[in-house]
């Protein structure tokens, strides 16, 4: 089963960098100039580029020796920043996982308890106000949030730096807070929804009933419905990393943060293909990584699933 | 589907009464969006005509209740424009993912088996891109225009659709009226399309208004990004990239779109959550 | 009953439409056990919770609850609840399935129960001592407080319920339908267990069934509930054997001890034995994945003859019914209709050979379509008339009227109604009943046995009746065959079979529907 699962993985990722490979191809204008890119097309160049990316190979010659160079790390040249691309990559890199990172914790520590209470107390004005704030979470875009936000942190409560990604350390951190916040809104909306959906499925279950009927004190059973949700919870981490990935690329764009998101936004536009290929494996990546982690948290939360996979 | 899916697509267990004034009220804006979509250019004729003389105009100057932007062009008269690329792609959208989910879900789910596998792993795939990336990249790419992205959003929107329905016809499948038809000898299709079908409509006519509201968030997050829509159009995630530069001297030039996005995916969000509510409840038995 | 240990006073519970349980009162005395006995729908569990203080939102209760320690007036807050669970008052559930938590081992719910009761901290030792103390009570091994409750049989699960149910020495227990969750085989154990903690702490403890043979010899006293009412009460052995209130008496009637087939069955079968063999199953297996189902299953149907098909869940009768309707394809083995071989799968099957009718009223009519197009459907496809829907109604006894209704509008009699009408519709030699009668309450179970009953005679059905009830058998078939692990143990006649089984596990099963009292 975890075999198969693995398996599957791999097989999605090589079809995707299939995929990821052809947008040279498919993209519209012709490929030498396309990689050219402002670069003038001198015949050196031109023959150069051709060596580079072995235009004269067969097709699935270029598509192998592209994932070779690609799984050793050599993701070839941005012609837009003119620099490798594991360079650009690199640079950005730690912003991008900054921003994830502080926005997924705050998330986390709010969306939790809320949905928590907002089950616990279903009918109540904190389940009304959670259920309200979960549906504009899930529906307002990240950037008009984030425009809304800069708006009012740049006029009326000018505590928080609107702009840039400031000069490192605790200042980057200072800076990365207020899109930090605009992503945590749509990524607790998720957990929000998840945890409360999953709290109140639990806490109509028998052994809810049961533990009460028993005489366990609320936070007890409480704590035991939570224990049972968190399976569901933590499978959900892949659509959190779904909205994560499209949500980082609306922020760093709306907040003017150099991370990958800018990254991706640029080359996207300037068509630098070699950078847009090598961010969208990278994304792949990693969604299955964690994809991949969750089904094995899900095997450790689970002891019925435990045993399934044991005795095989 | 896996149970995560099932949690967040799930309508809630129990039966909770939304107050119906928010439903009403989110009905209502859905309505003069509406409105506004297919009578917007008799309204604001003259949306994208452009007037250095009045460039930069701040709200409740005359003549231009909301102002007007660095190009010259009435806010207002914009935002009335933009609810036509904002409302049409959406709508495209859901109902083009719809029937794909009614016509691959409904063979997958009944028929099982090998068509079953295909399907299932189709929609795998889908279902592992990150939706936005991949519109970001494809439609950038490719220089994909409105209509082009509509397509392309319903590719990548339908997975949704075909599980929902996929789940929904295997739990009615194995319901013993279908098996009844069975009895009576009744065709495959004819059973699909005739006892089956029918109950599966709530859950179909749900997901679908769920689907306008993230496609049209999908959509102004392209527009905003710089793809999908051409430059000069009116659209709210255009209008949001522009008026970032002029927030100051027009902060309506981004604060009216904005807040319309988000209220009109937050009321289409409501009234798919009510529906499901409502229609899952007189659909069963 | 010298001294009570618990009184109830005036206990009424309104729901949303008002009163769904009209006041009532009972006492129980120490170490004795009260039943209450009810169908579903009758008001029983409500009433069990609202003792508990566990009723769903939208319901609320009045009255008074007068324990040794304490007397509660409903409705109460939440503060005098939480200190009368568990210490006072404790719920045993129906389901062991769902009542346990799936991701705790045994031993730490039963730990968190005796935490939760104590005045003090106690240490892990102390804590494991006790719930291996308490496993023993209910004759469990001490190594099942480290198994997850999925790893335990639901007998056995039941009993590590019941250990937590326990472990804070409550004065009065409530057991909602303790085994009916359970297989037959089962049931008898986990009562006589109740009844012999109840007994041996002086406690007091309310038995809810559905079941009144059940509470023979394992109850002082017996309430019968019925729409919220109180409609019987009295000493268990009176009211068994002379109840005062027709309901009372058709619960009993029920039981396979003291009824029998209907004499226009009798008559019917006469004729039956004579005729040759309308459908005949000859060595049928049937796996799903690894798991076989059916281990060489034969049966046959003679023309005109009603047989039974009896075993619990998981015997495979609900399966050899599949193969033959065609609904299921055998793995191996020969199913004949008529003289015809008929291969695996519907395809080779007609609508005129055979139709089936369904356990569960509530799913086994399409919710999107209402009564007449449902039967219009199945006489197009019998090529009859779409008049003949008005004398298709009347031969299910049901009024013309209900040709527009939606299924949702019907009572679950009904709907089982409609469901053999639209079987009859097409006149099929063979009526497969799966379990048909089995989620209807006694009294409509009763009607639709008489309605087949009578078809059979004016119809000249073959009918192949599937139950877990050896009652509802008792009163149609002619023969019956006996199914356990996906054998046949015994087949024959139904009187001789039923009255004087042969094999062990019959022998079980008969005892176990007779419901014998407990020997000590």
């Amino acid at each position: 089963m975890l075999v198969v699962r693995v398996l599957g993985t791999i097989g999605i990722l090589l079809v995707l960098s299939i995929i990821v490979f052809s947008m040279l191809h498919l993209a519209p204008g012709d490929i030498v100039k396309n990689l050219l890119g402002n670069r003038p097309s001198s015949p050196d160049a031109v023959a150069a580029i051709r060596a580079q990316y072995h235009l004269d190979q067969p097709l699935y010659m270029q598509y192998l020796i592209w994932l070779g160079n690609t799984l050793t790390g050599d993701f070839g040249q941005s012609i837009r920043l003119q620099d490798s691309v594991a360079n650009v990559i690199g640079a950005r890199l730690g912003i991008t996982a900054a921003l994830s990172g502080l926005s997924f914790l705050i998330a986390l520590v709010v969306a939790i308890p809320l949905g928590v209470m907002s089950a616990v107390r279903s009918g109540s004005w904190i389940d009304r106000f959670a259920t309200g704030f979960g549906i504009v979470g899930l529906s307002a875009p990240t950037f008009a949030v984030g425009l809304l936000l800069l708006y009012v942190f740049a006029f009326y409560v000018p505590i928080f730096p609107v702009y840039g990604a400031g000069d490192g350390g605790l200042d980057t951190l200072w800076h990365l807070v207020l899109p930090a916040i605009t992503l945590a809104l749509g990524l607790g909306a998720i957990i929000l929804k998840l945890t409360r959906t999953a709290m109140l499925r639990e806490l109509e279950s028998d052994y809810v009933t049961f533990g009460r009927a028993r005489g366990l004190p609320d936070r007890q059973v409480h704590l035991i419905a939570l224990r049972n949700a968190a399976i569901p919870i933590v499978t959900g981490a892949s659509l959190v990393l779904t909205f994560l990935v499209g949500g980082t690329v609306l922020a760093e764009t709306t907040f003017a943060l150099p991370g990958l998101g800018t990254l991706l936004q640029g080359s996207v536009l300037f068509k630098d293909i070699a950078v847009v290929q090598a961010l969208t494996l990278l994304v792949a990546v990693t969604i299955a990584t964690i994809a991949l982690l969750a089904d094995l948290a899900y095997i450790f939360l689970d002891p019925r699933i435990r045993a399934r996979e044991g005795s095989q | 589907m896996t149970s995560t899916e099932a949690i967040v697509l799930a309508k809630l267990p129990r039966s909770r009464r939304r107050h119906p004034i928010v439903v009403w009220a989110s009905i209502a804006l859905l309505a003069i969006v509406t409105v506004l979509a297919i009578f917007g250019n008799l309204i604001a004729p003259d949306a994208t005509a452009q007037s250095i003389l009045d460039s930069l105009l701040p709200p409740g100057s005359p003549g231009h209740l909301l102002g007007t932007d660095e190009l010259g062009r009435d806010v207002l008269a914009l935002t009335i424009a933009g609810a036509a690329s904002a409302l049409v792609g959406p709508v495209c959208v859901a109902l083009g993912s719809m029937l794909l989910g009614i016509l691959l879900g409904t063979v997958s789910g009944y028929l099982r088996g090998p068509v079953d596998f295909i399907i299932g792993r189709w929609t795998d795939l889908l279902f592992s891109l990150p939706l936005l990336l991949a519109a970001i990249v494809v439609a950038g790419i490719f220089g994909a225009g409105y209509w082009m992205t509509v397509l392309l959003l319903i590719l990548l929107f339908s997975p949704s659709d075909i599980r929902i329905v996929r789940a929904g016809v295997m739990e009615q499948a194995a319901r013993p009226f279908v098996e009844a038809a069975q009895m009576l000898s009744l065709s495959k299709a004819r059973i699909m399309f005739t006892q089956v079908l029918p109950n599966v409509w709530s859950l179909i006519i749900t997901n679908s208004m769920l689907n306008v509201a993230f496609a049209l968030v999908a959509f102004s997050s392209l527009s905003f990004l710089g793809v999908g829509v051409a430059p000069g159009t009116a659209d709210w995630g255009r209008q949001l990239t522009d008026g970032r530069a002029i927030m100051i001297d027009n902060p309506a030039a981004i604060l009216v779109p904005a807040l319309l996005i988000i209220g009109v995916a937050s009321a289409a969000n409501l009234v798919g959550d009510w529906l499901g509510q409502n229609l899952t409840r007189t659909g069963r038995s | 009953m010298t001294h009570a240990h618990v009184e109830v006073a005036g206990l009424t519970i309104e729901g949303p439409a008002g009163v769904v349980v009209a006041p009532f009162d009972f006492a129980i005395g120490r170490g004795e056990t009260l039943a209450l006995i009810g169908e579903s729908g009758s008001g029983k569990t409500l009433s069990a919770k609202a003792i508990a203080g566990l009723l769903p939102s939208g319901f609320s209760a009045r009255g008074s609850i007068a324990l040794t320690t304490a007397t509660i007036e409903l409705p109460a807050t939440d503060a005098i609840w939480r200190a009368t669970r568990g210490r006072r008052i404790s719920l045993l559930l129906q389901d062991p399935f769902t009542s346990l938590s799936p991701v705790h081992r045994c031993g730490t719910q039963i730990a968190m129960t005796i935490d939760a009761a104590s005045d003090r901290r106690l240490s892990r030792s102390e804590c494991a001592d006790l719930v291996t103390q308490r496993l023993a009570e209910v004759n469990l091994p001490s190594d099942v407080a480290r198994a997850y409750p999925h790893e335990l049989s639901g007998g056995m699960r039941q009993r590590v319920a019941i250990a937590a149910a326990l472990a804070t020495d409550p004065e009065l227990l409530i057991a909602d339908e303790p085994t009916t969750a359970l297989d037959a085989s089962n049931q008898g154990e986990i009562l006589d267990l109740l009844r012999r903690l109840q007994q041996a702490r002086g406690m007091a403890a309310l038995l809810i069934s559905h079941d009144l043979g059940m509470v023979r010899g394992r109850a002082e006293h017996v309430l019968v509930m019925r729409h919220g009412e109180i409609v019987e009460r009295g000493d268990t052995s009176s009211v068994l054997t002379a109840p005062s209130h027709p309901y009372t008496r058709a619960l009993i009637e029920a039981d396979p001890s003291l009824t029998d087939r209907s004499a226009a069955v009798e008559r019917a079968a006469s004729d039956a034995s004579m005729l040759n063999d309308l459908v005949v199953a000859t060595h049928v297996t049937k796996s799903f994945g690894d798991k076989a189902v059916l281990h060489g299953v034969s049966v046959a149907v003679g023309r005109g003859e009603t047989v039974g098909i009896v075993g619990e869940s998981g015997s495979g009768k609900t399966t050899i019914a599949r193969c033959i309707a065609g609904l299921e394809r055998e793995s191996s083995g020969e199913i004949v209709f008529d003289g015809v071989v008929l291969a695996p799968g519907r395809a080779s099957r007609t609508p005129k050979q055979m139709q089936i009718v369904f356990q569960d009223p509530y799913s086994s009519l399409n919710p999107m379509i209402s009564v007449g197009r449902s039967l219009k459907l199945a006489l197009r496809v019998a090529g009859r008339p779409a008049s003949d829907l008005n004398s298709l109604l009347r031969l299910v006894e049901l009024p013309v009227e209900f040709a527009v209704k939606r299924p949702a509008e019907l009572s679950g009699g009904q709907r089982q109604r409609v469901a053999i009408a639209r079987a009859l519709a097409v006149q099929p030699q063979l009526l497969i009943c799966d379990e048909s009668v089995s989620a209807l309450d006694v009294s409509v179970q009763k009607q639709i046995l008489d309605l087949l009953a009578k078809l059979r005679v004016d119809l000249g059905l073959s009918i192949l009746f599937i139950s877990h009830d050896l009652a509802v058998v008792r009163q149609l078939a002619d023969r019956v065959y006996v199914l356990r692990n996906g054998e046949v143990v015994e087949s024959g006649d139904c009187h001789d079979v039923l009255n004087a089984p042969t094999h062990p596990y019959t022998q079980t099963l008969v005892a176990a529907s007779i419901h014998e009292a407990p020997t000590h």
